[in-house]
């Protein structure tokens, strides 16, 4: 919102709309409306740098529906730097990047898309040029590439807090399923190499929710400014968008509950709702919101489509929950496999199936390490 | 003389660095380089065939329906099925909407700050009460100094909206009232897609053999209803809006200025029917600017070369189905991720103007006479790829209309024969994104993913010199082209922008002493 002519009531009505966004009760709004207000008069600047990325993450956001994409734009974010929209490039681009690196000290966020490579020497992925620098180009001498994780060193130290956007920035994703190739590390690796206090949190999708972003953002902006807490699960993820199991709340529970199990796609009657499980859903082992927040502006979401989850928002995604369209192992624990070959198994209810998705965890080749349901800390 | 290095190249998909030679205010020679490199492919070998799709269409967040559309054409291949009029009509439906949320975005979001100046809209002096609350809230932002969206820019004189330069700020304003109205558009776009596809970006909706949502009257009906409001969108407001830009005579010289060399190629995209022979936008090549002599396409002509891209020269002129690709990073003269795909040896413009060249539709044909395009030297520059974009998700957006009432809700979407993996199998994809001509080939032995391979528009577009030392289409666009300023040059990226670049599709290739995986053979 622009400098101070935003009136109280506005900000009520925004605030209304943030708490929407992050699931909290209307209690909240007072106090939002105040940590809004305070965030308006200086909007914290954001840096949205891109490593190994597809540019999912981007689109995804762009995608935003409540906060609308213009909003976002206009109203809620100062996005100083943001490769596929900004007007500038080449030097008038990166200019913006150095300008930032002195300017302002411990007050941007900076968003990282895509994991960073640290192969030989960086080079799989390279932006902007090496000031001072020379290559050699058929037989020109030319500015040197400059690698992200040289971009990262000069732009970690500064920054407020670092956000790692969407799963493969995250965890690696689909670029780490080979890092034998370039090294492809998660940003929260890189980032505790050059500065091990600097806060960062991840965001989980492949590509992650516009309402994932956006909320993690405005946590992590509330957060700085003294207003909230992060409360994250062990991976670093916000437990606001990924605290419950998707086949907890999914649509089409009742129909495992039943087994009834879709088998052949000609057969699935739209009303009918059939379990994507022996289609290889991964429901049962990834924290989402998909179910309840679903996506482009709540038209559809992935079971909706009668497609399996994929788990794209877990940190085993895509290496460990491959192959997608086979069911989960089958593994003797009270739920999952019985519910399948017995059909009509009903009584364990959420809480076994709770517990199987944390064995189920340790099958996939997690040692001790589960992601935090809701509400434990 | 002097080197002009613009990196990044903002404003299109992924990580592109332009260097142009210039002199005497003319750019005389030019390189493109790809700068970064992830490796999909390679981890497919030994997966099951059914995760391709899913995994390849996350080559590209911005194009992952083309590419997941390609790779489950190639499984259907791969596993010989029959693929049911449902599912052929939704894939192109969905597809279609791809078209229409691909090529607004490029225009709106991606080109328009080329053209447009955003500040103008400060000294808008009409009465509409939206553009006027735009105005004030530009205003506010430049109060608060934070108009970082816009500013800084290479600076120009010729901005529609700038002070002495072409326009004036009432239409300025309106096109920035447009690029808003887009966000929203393309936005409706993906949502139309997510009815079928589950999702969007990443979606969930195609599988070998067929699609897994059932048209129902309900979501034919959703479906329809958004369509009907983004054709009227694109009709009234993005087709009028590149024809406006087009009018600007400070950008004359941009319809014949930026011709890639003459050379055009279509796979061909849309099936008609179950096997394809009928295609919506028809396969053809097209060489040295002769356009009304469509030749046709033979992949056995596809070569790639690597003698300025940073693999070893074994790699060198092989046909893609039999490539190689062995990174040398410290390669002498290499300067790309890039391979440089050839047709019988020569450099390929692929996409929509491509696309609209062989297909020649009426209002293609008009804007060409009008602007005497077809008067020699026969040349399509910057603007007619820009207009060529805008007709086509025009026509596509249309013919979408048809094909939603063909769907039948009573006959089936898949063929099981999609489940039945073969013990060794090889299959073909080839299809058309919205930036051009994308192949998928599987090679599965053993029921397991032994080989995957794409090869995707930008290589062909942004793609480096080849061993005989012919400039990649986009190298070519820019010879030419007036750099008055070299510390704002503007008409470079203009140029660029124009062929809608994705990197991250273009570089996505294997490591080949990691995967042990050199060869690629297609029966």
């Amino acid at each position: 919102m622009a400098g101070k002519t935003v009136s109280r009531r506005q900000f009520l009505k925004h605030a209304g709309a943030t708490a929407a966004l992050l699931g909290l009760s209307e209690v909240m709004i007072p106090q939002i409306a105040q940590a809004l207000e305070e965030l308006a008069s200086g909007k914290p600047p954001v840096i949205w740098i891109q490593g190994q990325n597809c540019t999912g993450c981007s689109i995804s956001l762009l995608n935003s529906n409540y906060p609308m994409v213009a909003e976002l734009v206009l109203n809620d974010l100062s996005i100083r730097y943001h490769p596929n929209v900004m007007a500038a490039a080449g030097y008038t681009a990166t200019d913006v990047l150095d300008e930032s690196i002195k300017d302002l000290k411990g007050k941007y966020v900076l968003v990282v898309e895509g994991p960073v490579p640290t192969k030989e020497d960086g080079e799989f992925c390279t932006f902007g040029l090496q000031k001072g620098k020379t290559k050699d180009l058929m037989g020109n001498k030319v500015p040197a590439d400059k690698t992200i994780h040289e971009w990262m060193k000069e732009l970690v130290p500064p920054a407020a807090a670092v956000i790692a956007g969407g799963n493969c920035a995250s965890f690696g994703g689909i670029p780490l399923a080979n890092a034998g190739v370039t090294g492809a590390t998660p940003v929260s690796k890189i980032v505790a190499e050059i500065d091990s206090e600097k806060p960062v949190v991840n965001i989980g999708g492949c590509p992650a929710h516009p309402d994932w972003i956006t909320g993690t953002v405005l946590e992590a902006l509330l957060f700085l400014k003294g207003k909230g807490k992060l409360n994250l699960n062990s991976h670093k993820m916000s437990r606001t968008f990924f605290g419950q199991l998707i086949h907890e709340n999914c649509e089409r529970r009742a129909s495992f509950d039943a087994g009834l199990f879709l088998e052949d796609w000609n057969q699935d009657d739209p009303d009918m709702k059939l379990c994507m499980f022996k289609m290889g859903c991964k429901g049962p082992v990834t924290y989402a919101d998909c179910p309840v927040r679903r996506w482009n502006s709540k038209v559809n979401w992935c079971v909706g489509a009668s497609a399996p989850c994929h788990g794209c928002a877990s940190p085993d995604f895509y290496k460990t929950l491959s192959p997608l369209y086979e069911p989960l192992p089958n593994v003797n624990f009270p739920g999952i496999t019985p519910a399948v070959d017995t059909l009509g198994w009903v009584a364990a209810g959420a809480t076994a199936v709770g517990v199987g998705a944390h064995y189920l965890y340790k099958q996939l080749g997690h040692k001790g390490e589960e992601t935090g349901e809701g509400g434990e800390k | 003389m002097a080197i002009v290095s613009i990196d990044p190249v903002t404003r299109i998909e992924g990580h592109l660095r332009i260097d142009v030679e210039v002199e005497n205010g003319v750019v005389k020679d030019a390189w493109s380089s790809g700068t970064m490199f992830r490796g999909i492919e390679m981890l497919l070998k030994g997966k099951h065939p059914w995760d391709c799709q899913q995994v390849t269409e996350r080559i590209c967040g911005v194009c992952p329906l083309i590419h997941g559309t390609a790779s489950s054409y190639a499984l259907d291949d791969a596993m010989d099925v029959e693929l049911p009029d449902n599912a052929r009509i939704i894939r192109n439906l969905c597809l279609g909407g791809n078209y229409i949320q691909s090529h607004i975005l490029h225009f709106y979001h991606l080109q328009a700050l080329d053209y447009i100046d955003v500040t103008a809209v400060l000294n808008y002096s009409g009465v509409n009460p939206g553009l006027l609350a735009l105005r004030s809230k530009i205003a506010g932002l430049a109060k608060a100094n934070d108009l970082y969206f816009f500013l800084p820019r290479y600076e120009s004189a010729d901005y529609v909206g700038t002070p002495g330069g072409p326009g004036d700020a009432n239409l300025a304003t309106e096109l920035v009232g447009h690029y808003v109205q887009a966000l929203e558009m393309r936005k409706k776009a993906q949502e139309m897609i997510s009815i079928f596809y589950g999702r969007m970006p990443s979606f969930v909706g195609t599988i070998p053999g067929g699609v897994t949502t059932k048209p129902t009257l309900m979501n034919i009906a959703a479906f329809q209803s958004r369509l009907t409001e983004l054709r009227q969108w694109i009709d009234s407001i993005y087709v009028q809006d590149v024809l406006t830009v087009a009018e600007v005579p400070d950008y004359e010289p941009f319809f014949k200025a930026g011709d890639s060399g003459g050379n055009y190629l279509a796979y061909g995209g849309f099936d008609l029917d179950q096997k394809g022979t009928e295609k919506f936008l028809p396969r053809g090549t097209i060489f040295d600017n002769n356009v009304m002599d469509v030749k046709g396409m033979e992949e056995k002509e596809i070569t790639e070369s690597v003698q300025y891209s940073w693999y070893t020269p074994e790699c060198e002129g092989l046909n893609p189905k039999y490539g190689k690709t062995d990174p040398d990073l410290e390669k002498k003269d290499a300067y790309s991720f890039l391979k440089a795909p050839r047709y019988q040896g020569k450099p390929m413009e692929v996409g929509p103007m491509a696309r609209m060249l062989v297909k020649k539709p009426d209002l293609l044909v008009k804007l060409a006479q009008d602007k005497g395009l077809l008067t020699p030297p026969v040349k399509f520059g910057i603007l007619p790829r820009t207009a060529a974009r805008a007709i086509e998700c025009k026509l596509v957006a249309d013919a979408m209309a048809d094909w939603l009432t063909q769907l039948d809700p009573s006959k089936p979407i898949w063929d099981p024969k999609g489940k039945e993996i073969p013990n060794e199998s090889y299959g073909r994809g080839l299809v058309e994104g919205p930036r051009g001509a994308l192949g998928h080939w599987i090679h599965i032995n053993n029921e397991k993913t032994d080989n995957y391979q794409a090869v995707v528009p930008t290589t062909w577009n942004a793609s480096p010199r080849d061993k005989e030392g012919n400039r990649g289409p986009v190298e070519t666009s820019l010879i030419g082209l007036p750099v008055p300023d070299v510390d704002n040059p503007v008409n470079v990226v203009r140029c660029v922008r124009s062929f809608d670049p994705c990197l991250a599709c273009a570089i996505h290739i294997i490591h080949p002493e990691h995967n042990g995986v050199k060869e690629f053979r297609v029966v």
